[in-house]
Parts: C-alpha cells; structure tokens; sequence
C-alpha cells in the first residue's frame, strides 16, 4: 500500500514542470514560515515609540513601522492568517462552485439552464462591488471574510466544473458504465469525481492565490479582519500615510504577499500542464 | 440571424430579472432590514435617521412581496433615489464620476491592446521560442502583483525618489494654463494608468497567444505561405484575424473587472470616478449609490456581453446555426 503511495508521488513528481517543482517548495516553506510564527508574535506587537519608521537594519530586517514594531516579525507573524483565510475561502468556493457547476454539466436540461443563468447573474457584477458590500455590512469577523470571498467567486469554479464534467461526460468510460446500466449517482462519484480530481486541484491552487489576494484587497482598504488580526493586506493599510519617509513599509508586505500569490499560482499552471500532458 | 438575436435577448431576460433580484438581496444587508439586526451589536451602526430613511423609501417595514414590488417599481422607472449623503439625485453624481473612470479605464484598455496584441502573436507565432518562455515568464509574474503593491512601488519610485510624477489627485492645484495644463494632467493619469494595465495585460496576452498558436497550423494559413505571403504576413492577415473573433465576446467580462480594478486604483490615486464613489459610498453606508451602481454595473456589463455575442454571431455564421467548433 505504502509502496504504491511512494510511486504516485514520484510519478507526480516527475511530471510536474520544473517551476512547479519550484513552486511547491515554495509553499512547503511557507507553511513552515507559519508553523514557527508564534515565535515572532511577541516581537510583532511590541510597542516601541523611540523606533518608530527606523529603515532596515541588521536589528530590524525589514526596518520598523510607524508604532516602531518590527516589520519582519510582523510580516511572519501575519502568515499563518494570510495562509488560512486563503485556504478555507478558496474551500468555499470551490465547494460551491463544483457542486453547482458539477451538476449543472451532469445533468443538463433545464436544471443546467437556471443554473448555468444564476452563475450568468453574479458573473455580471463587478467582484470588488459584492466583496465590498458583504464584508462592510455583515459583522466583522473572519468568518465574515471567508463567507464573503468564498461566496463572490464560486462562478468561476462553477464554470471550470461544468466544462470539464462536459468533456468527461462524453468520454467513453462514461457512456460504457451508462450503457452497462450504472445508476447517476454511482457514475458521478464512481468514474467522474476521480477525473474531476486533477481539474480540482487546478481550482484549488488557482484559488486559494486569487483569495489571498481578495483578502489583502479587502484588509488594505481598512474593510477586512477586524483588529488585533493582521494580515499582509493589513500590515500594507498602513503604507500609504508614510510613503514619502518609510518605502520599506510597503515593499516587504507586499513582497510576502506576491511571493505567495506567485507560488500558489506557479504551482496550479504546474498542475495543470502535469494533468493534461 | 434573426432567430439568433430573438435567441440570445429571450436568454438575457431571465439574467437580467436575477440582477434585479441579487440587487434586491444586497438591500436586505442594509440597516432597518431584517439582517441589520446582525450588524447593530457590530459596532457599524448607522443613525437611527438613515435607518427610518431606507424604510420609507424601500418599504422596509413592509411584508417581502411588497418589498419587492416598490423595489422593481422603481428600477422599470429608472428611479434610482438620492444620495443620503449630499441629498443629490444618485444618477447625477454616477454622471459626474463616469467621466474620469471612462478615461482612465479607456486609455488603460487602449495601452493593454496595443501591448498584448503585438506580444500574443509574436509568441503564439513561435510557441515554445525564447521569446514566447521570456515574455510567458514576465506576464506571469505581473498577473500575481497585487495592484496596490505596484501602485505603491511605483509612487515611491516616481513621485517620492525621483519627483517625476505626482503623488496622486487629477491635476494640479492651480492648474496650468493651455499646454502645461495638459501634460500635468498627462502626468496625473500616467501611474494608475499604467497600474490598471499591467494587470489584465496577461490575460490578453495569453488569449491572443493561445489562439494564434492554434491557427498557425491550420490550412488558410498554410495555404496562405503557399500564395507566398510572408510568415509575418501569413500570422498577421490570417492567423491573428481569425483568433481576434473569440477575443470579442470576452469584451463583455472585461467590464466588471475594469470597475473592480478602478476602486483600488481610484482609491490610492485619490481618482473622482465610479470606484472611488462606490468605495466612499460603503464606507459612509449610502444605500442609494450603493445599490444604483451595482445595478447600472451589472447591467451594462449584460448589455456588452449580448452586443458582443451578437457581432460574434453576425462575424461567424457558424455561431447563429448553432454549428460553431
């Protein structure tokens, strides 16, 4: 059993393009980065006026920001919320988003078409509008952030799923299962969910890069987790009141930011060139 | 054709009647609704005034079918109320702000064109050539930028390091005169310009790559280096032309994005459009413009997207018999 697990994972490995590889590592250490930030908190919070807007030193790496708090432990500090939120949006979408999708390709007809409409309709609206309304007017928590990502950009998902359910449904091993008089249910988890698994993967990397994102949006513009959580977005809020006197306020979040972003999104076009080829 | 276009409108109903519907929602977060209740321990709470002013003109009180009939009542009358904040009609101020997200959003569609297309075909030309990794690789890292990260990089470099350009704001206060008036604002618009094209640069890139990639294997190109065109005249008349038409009805979506992108951008560089009034509208919970742009929003967005797979339609008539690949 344990043999056979080894071998996928090196198949897996050998087909994945080298930036995927890349990029896989780079997660990896993210995530480790966030295992250990419980380290950096007490540093992230500490309170020092007579160090405020110092520029990077070798005490402060990344200089200190306009309460005089270390920005390198801050930014550590703020991974492991930038890494959750991403993750369990992404999850609600993607939820959402391939049951809506999976159905609507699997089915067809007319439950398609009121579905394939109702994703039509949020498609329409600008995406920042929606996460706006959702995370200004409903109490704030990260419950809240989550909902509001994960609810704005399922349509996507539902998309994807309905295309590639399209696809499947029409490959043989479908139609035999059909014609051997298997049940819906059973050929949808049976033969079409384990080939809607690499497609999903795709989703969830993809995803989780565009929530992080979201998150950051909605925290940079004051709308996102409430205080005393911090993320990459939340620690950038602050950048703007001192760019002319404290660059590093706004490079080194950011960068943190853009390195996952990065990551999350290398790793999901790695996945989809390992799965269709 | 005919048949097409009564087709694809017969569809667009039920779409827009969802529009009226999720708008519909979206006022149910609002104070003085059966939700607010929720936000009234949150702290965000708004006076008692604004919430006795959203159930007079929303007919909150009121039972659901009859909040819903006032609700469409007044979209079929294009009604779409004051402004709580300056008691202005709401179409007045969307008037007063199009203007600035328009020539910003146009002049960055315009730079993301002229950039993306020339770059799609040169490496869909090539696929797999130095070029087509070199360029693949750069878009790449611009598609995973946030916005505001580059928009405060960029004002770091240009207007703090070097004071090239100017912090943000529409133009100088006081304004040149003639010439000068109109290279600063040139100068005003160049950075958040340049931040809402980057982004969706990729996105077209690769689309215009993706699809000339396909063509140039195909036989009218083939059969067009035949004739004796060149390879540049054969991807440029042929293969680029045909992988222009289904660049067309993605126009549609390209709509909701620009106004997402323009609320950040309007934000930072402190830019009077659509963006920064839907933002400042949130911020001061004024229900009216809140609800009147996301429906003008997604409408305009359906009314692109049907224009858009009408000319696709009247461009391949494989699309109206229903026979398209």
């Amino acid at each position: 059993m344990s043999g056979q697990d080894v071998s996928r994972t090196g198949r897996f490995w050998r087909r994945l393009p080298g930036s995927g590889r890349v990029a896989l590592v780079l997660v990896a250490g993210l995530w480790i980065v966030a295992a250990l930030s419980p380290a950096a908190s007490r540093a992230a919070s500490e309170i020092r006026l007579d160090e405020r807007l110092l520029p990077p030193s070798s005490s402060h790496l990344f200089g200190t920001d306009d309460l005089g708090r270390d920005l390198f432990a801050r930014v550590v500090a703020a991974t492991p919320i930038s890494l959750a939120i991403g993750v369990t949006a992404a999850a609600v979408s993607l939820l959402v988003g391939f049951a809506v999708g999976g159905l609507s390709g699997y089915l067809g007809g007319i439950v398609d078409l009121i579905l394939s409409r109702i994703v039509e309709v949020v498609l329409c609206f600008p995406v920042l509008f929606l996460l706006l309304a959702l995370a200004a007017f409903l109490p704030p928590s990260p419950a809240t952030i989550i909902l509001a990502i994960g609810l704005t950009t399922w349509p996507g998902d539902a998309r994807y799923a309905r295309a590639e359910i399209l696809k499947a449904k029409s490959l043989d091993y479908a139609r035999a299962a059909r014609a051997a008089g298997a049940s819906t249910p059973r050929i949808l988890v049976r033969h079409l969910l384990p080939n809607a698994l690499a497609p999903l993967l795709v989703s969830a990397a993809f995803g989780v890069a565009w929530a992080i994102l979201a998150e950051a949006a909605l925290s940079f513009l004051g709308v996102g987790l409430p205080a005393p959580a911090t993320s990459w977005g939340g620690i950038l809020s602050a950048a703007p009141a001192y760019i002319e006197e404290a660059w590093w306020m706004a490079l080194f979040p950011g960068l943190a930011l853009f390195l996952t972003v990065s990551a999350y999104n290398l790793l999901a076009e790695g996945l989809r060139r390992a799965s269709t080829g | 054709m005919i048949r097409y276009v009564v087709r694809r409108l017969a569809l667009a109903v039920p779409t827009l009647a969802g529009i009226v519907v999720l708008v519909f929602l979206l006022l149910h977060l609002a104070p003085g609704s059966p939700v607010s209740a929720l936000g009234a321990e949150s702290g965000r709470r708004v006076s008692g005034r604004a919430a006795e002013q959203m159930r007079r003109l929303y007919g909150l009180d009121r039972p659901l079918p009859e909040r819903f009939g006032k609700w469409v009542g007044r979209v079929v009358r294009f009604d779409l109320g004051e402004s709580f904040s300056d008691h202005r009609p709401v179409a007045q101020r969307i008037r007063e702000a199009l203007p600035y997200t328009l020539t910003l959003n146009g002049l960055a569609l315009l730079l993301t064109l002229a950039i993306a297309i020339p770059l799609g075909v040169e490496a869909g030309g090539h696929p797999e050539s130095a070029f087509d990794r070199a360029s693949g690789a750069a878009l790449f890292a611009l598609y995973s930028t946030p916005s505001f990260w580059a928009a405060l990089l960029l004002q770091t470099l240009f207007s703090v390091k070097l004071g090239w350009l100017p912090l943000y704001g529409v133009a100088s206060d006081p304004e040149p005169a003639g010439l000068a008036g109109l290279a600063d604002r040139a100068a005003h618009l160049a950075l958040p310009v340049v931040c809402l094209t980057y982004g969706s640069l990729a996105f077209y890139a690769r689309l215009v790559r993706a699809g000339v990639a396909e063509a140039r294997g195909a036989d009218y190109v083939l059969a067009a280096r035949a004739r004796g065109l060149s390879r540049r005249q054969a991807l440029w008349k042929h293969a680029f032309r045909n992988a222009l038409l289904p660049l067309i009805t993605l126009l549609g979506l390209v709509l909701p994005g620009l106004l997402s992108g323009s609320v950040i951008i309007e934000r930072i560089f402190a830019w009077p459009g659509l963006g920064r009034l839907y933002f400042d509208s949130i911020l001061s919970r004024d229900y009216p413009v809140i609800l009147a742009l996301s429906l003008v929003g997604a409408v305009a967005t359906l009314t692109v997207t049907l224009a858009a797979d009408i000319a696709y339609a009247l461009a391949d008539p494989r699309v109206r018999d229903g026979t398209a690949p």
